[in-house]
């Protein structure tokens, strides 16, 4: 039989975190998902990425039953791995931060293009590419 | 605890920008509302269909709406989020309209919003779960009613690793027993343990909002009214020892610390069970406990989740199977 999906929810939380606080409360309670039920087998399925914001999309069907996607970590989270920063710029048109190069720009667009809502490889790095220099990032050649 | 909401309507290009600014402003949690994550959904599996008329998503453009705990002073930070976000551009980032609202966060809807979805479950053939606010009848007399209002704590009882859970101490209990509820919750399987016949219960959870949840639900259950609830660290703060059973109903990250423990506190041929095992954690379980010195009984397995049987030898066990021959 069919399973009509009735509500999709779109999040970024701490991996093998979550609670029924914000954003995870808010948004499922309000689908009708038991709260509790996502966030054991969310904190249970990403308990080796500890320490890691991880998107994920619940898909919620008519009868209330859900499941869901765990998605590449948020590029912002990549581009800091890659550059070795915790932080982004407090002031990223003036006080750099970071470099990172057009090689990583790219590969972590390759790496999140099936994630990221881009037509091509090249839309994904202009998105990864200003999100680094909305940090404080410089991107070299 | 009191909570903002930051909604930031901008385009599906500056979505991961955004996210982090609010992220780096101390937002706790991202929620985004795409128009294009809906065009380009992965369905699960092809039987899922998606009603176009009546899923509710960004028509156009997308929403990243930032979640802020009360500590975090919003506005202070939020002339620096609007300035970041009008920064955007510079970087090569269309954002438009960036436009930036905050409100405070009602609690009570989420948090109860669910209820209307939770309803009586026959678990077993002699357990029944029945919300708090449902006047549920028994439909045969041996009906056994597990009353519940799990509020914000884990264990509404239908979630299949309490159901495991459930299914082992059926299997377990002869009567008369003393037990340990490691990670209580609601307080379910205290209910449980006791409609089974269990004698004394000492219940623990490491959350002071569980505890107090688990107080309320046992008093809505005239036969577990005599368990005790309190804070401790899995077992760091509980004193009986030389127990009949213990039981966990966690996650494997956190049954692993609690192996040596129950060990410590089980009396010779008691029982361990646990649950909350997610599949590719099992064998890491199993090797964890053997290597103890549990002998594993029982794997109880539904979909994705595991439960273990295992119990800790008797002083003469080895003897007493070689006797028997």
């Amino acid at each position: 039989m069919a399973k009509k999906v009735v509500t999709v929810v779109k999040l970024q939380i701490p991996a093998a975190k979550a609670t029924p606080a914000p954003p995870v409360g808010p948004a499922l309670g309000q689908a009708g998902i038991n709260i509790m039920g996502f966030a054991k087998e969310f904190n249970a399925r990403t308990a080796d990425q500890a320490g890691m914001i991880i998107p994920v999309v619940i898909s919620v069907y008519e009868d209330r039953s859900f499941d869901f996607i765990t998605k590449t970590p948020p590029a912002a989270v990549l581009l800091k791995k890659a550059a070795g920063v915790e932080k982004g710029s407090g002031e990223p048109n003036t006080k750099k931060v970071a470099t990172v190069t057009k090689a990583q720009v790219k590969e972590i667009a390759e790496t999140k293009m099936q994630d990221l809502n881009a037509a091509s490889v090249e839309a994904a790095m202009r998105m990864v590419e200003g999100t680094a220099r909305s940090m404080g990032f410089v991107v070299e050649d | 605890m009191e909570w903002t909401q930051v909604d930031v309507l901008t385009t599906s290009e500056a979505v991961e920008a955004i996210a982090n600014i609010l992220t780096e402003q101390g937002a706790s949690g991202i929620q985004i509302d795409d128009s294009q994550d809906i065009q380009n959904y992965q369905k699960a599996d092809e039987t899922v269909v998606i009603d176009w008329d009546e899923i509710k998503y960004q028509q156009t453009g997308a929403k990243v709406i930032g979640y802020f705990p009360q500590d975090v002073f919003v506005t202070e930070a939020l002339p620096v989020i609007e300035n970041k976000i009008k920064q955007l551009a510079e970087f090569g980032l269309a954002y438009a309209p960036g436009t930036v609202k905050v409100k405070a966060l009602a609690d009570d809807h989420w948090a109860t919003a669910w209820k209307k979805y939770y309803r009586p479950v026959r678990l077993t053939r002699h357990l029944t779960i029945v919300p708090a606010w449902d006047d549920y009848q028994k439909v045969q007399t041996q009906e056994q009613l597990i009353v519940l209002d799990p509020g914000m704590a884990f264990g509404t009882g239908t979630h299949p690793t309490t159901r495991l859970m459930i299914e082992a101490l059926t299997i377990i209990v002869r009567g008369s027993e003393t037990m340990l509820d490691v990670g209580t919750g609601s307080g379910v399987l205290s209910i449980a343990a006791k409609h089974l016949g269990v004698k004394q219960i000492t219940a623990t959870d490491i959350d002071q909002v569980a505890v107090d949840k688990a107080k309320e639900n046992l008093a809505l259950n005239p036969i577990a009214q005599d368990v005790t609830v309190k804070v401790s660290d899995l077992l760091a703060d509980v004193e009986q020892t030389n127990v009949d059973l213990i039981v966990a109903n966690i996650l494997a990250e956190v049954i692993v610390p609690l192996i040596p423990q129950a060990w410590a506190k089980l009396r010779p041929g008691g029982h361990f069970l646990t649950s909350g095992i997610i599949a590719d954690k099992l064998d890491l379980i199993i090797e964890q406990q053997t290597k103890q010195g549990f002998i594993v009984d029982q794997q109880l397995k539904i979909g994705d989740w595991c439960g273990l049987i295992a119990h800790k030898p008797a002083v003469n066990e080895s003897n007493q199977f070689t006797a028997q021959g």
